[in-house]
């Protein structure tokens, strides 16, 4: 055990953890990349900021309730500022194409919405137990399916994403799934009796390779950005998308009838 | 080592595996479909042999075989038969990819995208791939008459042309509004 009450595998982790944030925030000012990403450059300072507001309370406090609670709250300012991070990196990568950029923020807005009324819904009988830990959990599910989601629509419409970017938003869903799979699929086993610093050590271990993958990233400046693509006006997708709609469905009628006449003939 | 701790270290990579997978380059997924002269080719081979296809499909085909010839090359043509029919298939469901990839690069280029729209576009394509291996499946196992198919090349083959013509009149549009500004 260490003079900070940790153990010491977790004490070396979390140093490990501080150290790599530091060399990602001066990656993100010695690039230039800062000015770019300004929100995603705050989400580490404030990273940064957070390990040594914990240092100061538990080395001054010691570990107990209250301690554990104000760590928690700067848990909850990080997460905050995690969202807006995220979605920045979705903005940079989708300003070139208006029109997806304006179908993502209304997907991420459904999303987080649907998710935070399931979430409520699965909670209902207990909210006003809700401890950090479930707000914590219910975070990460809303912010992993809003991300995949915006993840699949990037896919979807084949829309190029320069390879720093996609190391970014790789980090940013990787994070919030090894923190599910941690605190919802593996929490009993955790528990078990010679188990009791797993759980921060495997918390720990997937933010050091998140952190480690950003910084392989913004090893170099990022790249110049697109220019925005768009047609002379927008007539041309209120023209021809419902015409292509009509076309495919029409296709999709003909398969059909393809189809019922196949089940007849046999 | 634990087979829970393997089991959770296999999850993470798994997540990690997924999440590449995702945001993996399209330009090498595209790659063929992008390749002109594959695409021409692919496209004259589907509108120029397709009379054959059909004359070669003919009922009345296995119907005189069958009466003129042993079994064995009756059914070896109705196989060959079937393998015709689901390779013209297969063109059908390229042309159809064809039309949605147009159909998206005309979205990503727009400077306002309906929702309504796209998840017509996307219930569309879900559709179409469900009722194809349906099909697919059921030529595997069957035989089906033709004439359908006739009717259906001509309705992608006329739509994929009237929307080349779109394309390379927006793309006009496109490039006369940026030598302007």
């Amino acid at each position: 055990m260490s003079s900070l009450g940790l153990p010491l595998q977790v004490l070396v982790l979390w140093g490990c953890s501080s150290l790599v944030q530091l060399v990602v925030l001066v990656l993100l000012f010695k690039e230039g990349s800062f000015r770019k990403l300004s929100l995603f450059t705050a989400y580490t300072a404030l990273n940064i900021c957070q390990a040594g507001f914990l240092l100061f309370i538990y080395k001054h406090y010691g570990f107990g309730p209250r301690t554990t609670e104000m760590a928690w709250f700067s848990q909850t300012i990080t997460l905050v500022a995690q969202g807006f991070a995220a979605t920045e990196i979705l903005r940079v990568v989708l300003r070139p194409y208006q029109g997806i950029w304006g179908l993502a923020w209304r997907l991420l807005i459904f999303t987080a919405t649907v998710v935070i009324i399931l979430e409520a819904k699965i909670t209902y009988p207990s909210w006003s137990w809700a401890k950090w830990f479930d707000l914590n959990v219910s975070y990460n599910w809303t912010f992993a399916i809003a991300m995949l989601a915006c993840l699949l629509l990037i896919r979807y419409y084949s829309i190029p994403v320069p390879k720093a970017y996609k190391i970014i938003l790789i980090g940013f869903c990787f994070c919030s799934c090894a923190d599910l799979v941690i605190n919802e699929g593996f929490l009993p086993i955790f528990y078990l009796p010679g188990n009791e610093n797993l759980w921060q050590s495997a918390t720990l271990l997937s933010f050091i390779v998140v952190l480690l993958l950003w910084a392989v990233a913004l090893w170099k400046p990022l790249p110049a950005e697109n220019p925005r693509l768009s047609l002379p006006s927008n007539d041309a997708y209120q023209r021809l998308s419902p015409e292509i709609n009509d076309r495919l469905r029409l296709l999709n009628e003909k398969l059909q009838r393809l189809w019922k006449r196949e089940a007849r003939s046999n | 080592m634990n087979p829970s701790l393997l089991l959770f270290a296999g999850s993470l990579a798994a997540v990690l595996i997924f999440l590449v997978w995702l945001l993996r380059d399209p330009r090498n997924t595209a790659t063929r479909a992008k390749d002109p002269l594959a695409a021409e080719e692919l496209e004259r081979r589907h509108v120029t042999y397709f009379p054959q296809v059909l004359r070669a499909l003919a009922a009345e085909d296995i119907a005189y075989l069958a009466s003129r010839c042993a079994g064995d090359l009756s059914s070896s043509v109705r196989k060959e038969r079937r393998k015709i029919v689901l390779a013209y298939l297969a063109f059908l469901r390229n042309d159809f990819l064809k039309l949605w990839q147009m159909a998206n690069v005309i979205a990503k280029m727009s400077q306002k995208v309906g929702a309504a729209q796209e998840i017509e576009r996307f219930r569309l394509i879900l559709v179409f791939y469900a009722r194809y291996e349906l099909i697919r499946f059921k030529f595997q196992f069957g035989f089906t008459p033709v004439p359908e198919l006739g009717s259906l090349s001509d309705f992608v083959g006329s739509l994929a042309l009237r929307l080349d013509i779109a394309m390379k009149e927006l793309s006009e549009r496109a490039a006369l509004t940026s030598s302007q500004a």
